[in-house]
């Protein structure tokens, strides 16, 4: 408990550094503004805005794009209660209660129990994952290729049950994923799968292109100018308050929000969109006038709202300590990481405590910041919903394609993207949700490689009978425990493995290489 | 002819369903990628090939496209997607697909200014003037933004930026 408070301490100072304050604050901003607007969810917000995060170091850069992502959560509520419209898919249900709230003249009450709400899911998500993000980052280091596979098939189980689409339709998405993270050559045998003679797809597929053509061109193609009409409306400050009633009513659907939210995050799926479904459903279930659903009652507007940002803090859990995204935001978190050369995982706490450290601590300060950011500067944010759509889109579009030619300066990503976006387009027109197939492609990706290199040292295990000590060492000095040790002296007789320090002399084994410990 | 439940005649004529359509286009693909995947080599469990991973998969997508053509009763008919939006998406993909192309020979503010100003000017029928303003402002910001302050550069015109 002490290290963690010394290091969330050392996180703090690198949050309160200005530059980080700046790029959260930004963060926040940009995901409130993401989460209003209407045609472009976090996912594509971040994939869009990923190459401004080029010049920028680790720790500035995901601590701006996880603040577009929660910031989404906050600003999605706003034109969900006052124009009836989501901002984005998590704030679909609190558009029944909230828009009917703001007829009854108690949109105020409604946005700052919404804002409230996700500020207190938002801070208990970023403590648990504080406390129990490093343990199970150390816990993990334990894994090798077998435990990583079995992660992964259990990830795409749970998302098929956790999808917001029927089970076939779901397997299918993560099957196509899955087939597009096998594009580009295979690592363990060389071969060229799919590459079609063309050199940029040897190394497969990107998420960006995949992500930004789904949900942010696709997006654009199935909404014409015409359909997306605001009429703007702001509450006044002084109507910001809710009563005590209000208040008391909202207690506990924000609490049972925030630890539903929060479990359903850590599981594979969209899960601050089925949080908030979940939500909604259990406080109508237990409420004592559910009849009042759907007319104004506080509690859809809590609970959802609560649960849809732990559950994008939770979401952050596996994919910080076990390098697994679970779900298309953390996958493109993911590939944000590895572009600025952090690969997110079990290694992240020890080899960048800066990063890790900082981005949990700016969490809790973007938290803060965006409490601030959209209770009393609410008025001044709907303004954004006065640019015409028709406007906005072709800025889209532009931002699209910068987006994905700037991660690898190649026209071909480009071209996939927008593949991707007529894609996209008709699986939207055949119900389809295409979250499914971006973490396919993100858990193909590294799914087939642990596969074959569980299978690899399957085969060294049955010939040596020492796979656990090699899956050990194979990972690194930080993974070599006194048990491997053990095995590996077991298998090599009585060489000592301080001296040994490069391929093993006796040659147990040519594919592994003995590490000095 | 019997008559179903909900009405439909059953038997002589089936009604063309969205997931007859959705199963068979994932099933016939599937089956497609497989036919071109015959020089990846499969191996053995215990020592997969290049081609395992991909030939499992697509048996699954094949599969599971057979599924839902199966399940396709429960679906709304065909007819009843609405393709109302399609001139637009056709025409934004049709666009962005031109300026793809041009994109790394004219440069990306000779492009994207062009892409901008016809989607404002021709298809959403915005005043001239103010197309052709937004269109050039904003991505020569754009341009500058990336290039100048991000250092992320983007590809110049062949004769001036």
């Amino acid at each position: 408990m002490e290290t963690t408070i010394d290091s969330l301490l050392l996180g703090f100072s690198v949050a309160f550094q200005p530059g980080i304050l700046l790029y959260a604050f930004l963060g926040c901003l940009t995901g409130t503004m993401v989460g209003m607007l209407t045609g472009i969810g976090p996912l594509a917000g971040i994939s869009i805005l990923l190459p401004v995060t080029f010049g920028l170091d680790a720790t500035r850069a995901i601590v701006m794009l996880a603040g577009i992502y929660y910031g989404s959560q906050y600003g999605g509520s706003t034109t969900s209660i006052l124009m009836r419209i989501p901002g984005e898919a998590a704030s679909v249900m609190t558009c029944i209660d909230g828009y009917a709230m703001a007829q009854k003249g108690r949109a105020g009450a409604a946005l700052c129990i919404a804002a409230v709400g996700s500020f207190i899911a938002g801070t208990f998500g970023v403590i648990v994952l504080t406390v129990v993000a490093p343990p199970l980052g150390q816990f993990a280091l334990s894994f090798g290729p077998p435990e990583y596979t079995a992660l992964l098939i259990l990830g795409l189980v749970f998302l098929a049950y956790m999808s917001s689409t029927s089970l076939i339709r779901t397997l299918l998405m993560a099957g196509v994923g899955l087939m597009i993270g096998c594009i580009g050559i295979d690592v363990m045998t060389g071969h060229f799968r799919y590459a079609f003679d063309i050199p940029e797809l040897g190394d497969g597929i990107g998420i960006v292109p995949v992500a930004v053509g789904l949900f942010g061109l696709g997006e654009i193609l199935s909404t014409p100018s015409h359909t997306v009409t605001a009429k703007v409306t702001s509450p006044r400050l002084a109507e910001l308050l809710p009563n005590r009633k209000e208040w008391r009513d909202s207690a506990m659907p924000i609490a049972r929000g925030t630890v539903l939210g929060f479990i359903v995050g850590i599981v594979p799926g969209s899960a601050h969109i089925i949080s908030s479904f979940l939500s909604y459903a259990l406080e109508k279930r237990v409420s004592k006038h559910p009849e009042e659903f759907g007319k104004g009652a506080i509690a859809g507007v809590a609970g959802p709202e609560s649960a849809n940002n732990a559950a994008s803090t939770g979401a952050f859990v596996p994919m910080l300590a076990l390098g697994i995204p679970t779900g298309p935001v953390t996958a493109v978190l993911m590939a944000a990481l590895l572009i600025h050369g952090v690969p997110p995982g079990p290694t992240l706490v020890n080899d960048h405590p800066d990063v890790f450290w900082g981005f949990i601590a700016s969490m809790y300060v973007g938290n803060l910041m965006l409490l601030a950011l959209n209770l009393p500067m609410v008025s001044v944010f709907v303004n954004v919903l006065r640019i015409p759509y028709s406007y906005l889109y072709p800025l889209i579009i532009m931002f699209c394609i910068i987006g994905v030619y700037e991660v690898n300066h190649s026209i071909v990503d480009v071209w996939i993207m927008l593949i991707m976006g007529l894609v996209g387009y008709l699986l939207r027109k055949f119900d389809f949700d295409p979250a499914p197939l971006v973490l396919g492609r993100a858990a193909g990706h590294i799914g087939d490689h642990f596969y074959d290199e569980a299978q690899g040292l399957a085969r060294q295990a049955r010939r040596g009978r020492v796979g656990r000590s090699l899956i050990a060492l194979r990972r690194g000095p930080d993974a070599v425990t006194p048990r491997a040790i053990r095995g590996l002296r077991a298998w090599c007789g009585n060489h000592n493995l301080a001296e040994i320090g490069g391929v093993c002399p006796v040659g147990h084994t040519s594919d592994f290489v003995c590490l000095p410990v | 002819m019997t008559a179903s439940p909900d009405g439909e005649h059953v038997g002589r004529r089936m009604i063309l369903r969205r997931d007859h359509i959705a199963g068979g286009a994932f099933a016939v693909a599937s089956a497609l990628v497989l036919i071109m995947s015959g020089d990846l080599p499969f191996g053995t469990l215990a020592s997969p090939g290049a081609g395992m991973m991909p030939k499992l998969l697509l048996v699954l997508l094949i599969g599971f496209g057979a599924i839902l053509i199966v399940r396709a009763g429960g679906s709304p008919p065909l007819a009843e997607i609405e393709w109302n939006d399609i001139r637009h998406a056709a025409t934004v993909i049709g666009l962005s697909a031109v300026a793809t192309a041009v994109y790394t020979i004219i440069g990306f503010v000779l492009s994207m200014s062009l892409l901008m100003f016809v989607l404002l000017y021709f298809v959403e029928r915005r005043m001239l003037w103010r197309a052709a303003v937004v269109s050039v402002g904003v991505t020569v910001g754009s341009y500058l933004l990336f290039n100048t302050l991000l250092k992320s550069p983007l590809p110049p015109m062949p004769f001036w930026f």
